[in-house]
């Protein structure tokens, strides 16, 4: 699943140990969503939407 | 604004592979040291203790490991936890074992008390299986969680080939007999070898 984190956390100047630490997860999570590698669940999903206060449908793009 | 932050290019890091060869150096004397207490005839009982050498290298290595997560903002309360209950059940298991092999060999045991010295070695590695599943139940993060479960899986299916693969080869004579506690030792290099490939990845 493709998402604009990156894109967003560079809107904020925020690296992504700012991200993690503001989500409560590692780097390499963050490293991790940003890259596609893996697609955060439902509940981490929402939490990454408040913090943007955004749509997750905002954030995460269909494939 | 920049899409490219420092965080985003690698860095070299000469540190990177530290806790890799102090885990090489570890299983390299785990197996040599059996062979030298065979070539040198130290029995059973010396070869045992002389175990506690290679064991010692799992304190450098998981500290390296700790050190490597720390930099990468990876290190958390659970994956400590887990690393002190590792060293814990490691350094429990080559004590209970080198008692065990001891006690038998000078008492000439028999009966009931036979079976509770067999049992000895076998709690540690109880311990072990109870710290994996405390560490993925005490794990908050999800992405970190799901890795480790990638890794016991992986550590399964090829304790589950290994089995098969030898059980056969066994059944028609082909190679000697492994004791059944070897499970666990295949189960963990398992997971030692899909964490460090996940490492030389870099994911």
């Amino acid at each position: 699943m493709k998402n604009r984190l990156k894109v967003l956390r560079a809107e904020r100047d925020w690296s992504q140990a700012d991200l993690a630490e503001r989500l409560e997860i590692s780097r390499q999570s963050v490293n991790a969503i940003e890259t596609g590698k893996y697609d955060p669940s439902l509940p981490l999903a929402f939490r990454i939407a408040d913090l943007f206060a955004l749509k997750i449908e905002e954030i995460f793009l269909r494939a | 604004m920049s899409l490219q932050t420092n965080e985003d290019v690698k860095e070299p890091n000469p540190r990177r592979y530290h806790a890799l060869y102090w885990g090489i150096a570890f299983f390299i004397g785990m197996f040599s040291m059996p062979a030298i207490g065979r070539y040198f005839q130290w029995g059973s009982f010396w070869t045992t203790a002389a175990m506690i050498v290679p064991m010692l290298l799992l304190i450098p290595m998981v500290k390296a490991a700790e050190k490597s997560a720390l930099r990468q903002n990876a290190l958390s309360q659970a994956a400590k936890n887990y690393n002190r209950r590792s060293l814990i059940w490691s350094f429990c298991y080559v004590i209970f074992l080198f008692a065990a092999v001891s006690v038998d060999q000078y008492f000439k045991l028999a009966g009931p008390v036979k079976w509770l010295v067999a049992i000895l070695p076998a709690l540690p590695i109880f311990f072990f299986i109870w710290a994996v599943g405390r560490y993925l139940t005490e794990e908050q993060d999800e992405y970190v969680r799901m890795r480790q479960v990638r890794h016991a899986l992986f550590a399964t299916g090829l304790l589950l080939c290994v089995a098969t693969f030898w059980g056969f080869l066994e059944s028609f004579q082909l190679v000697p007999h492994i004791p059944a506690w070897a499970a666990v030792p295949v189960w963990a290099i398992g997971l030692a070898l899909s964490q460090v490939t996940d490492k030389v990845r870099g994911t």
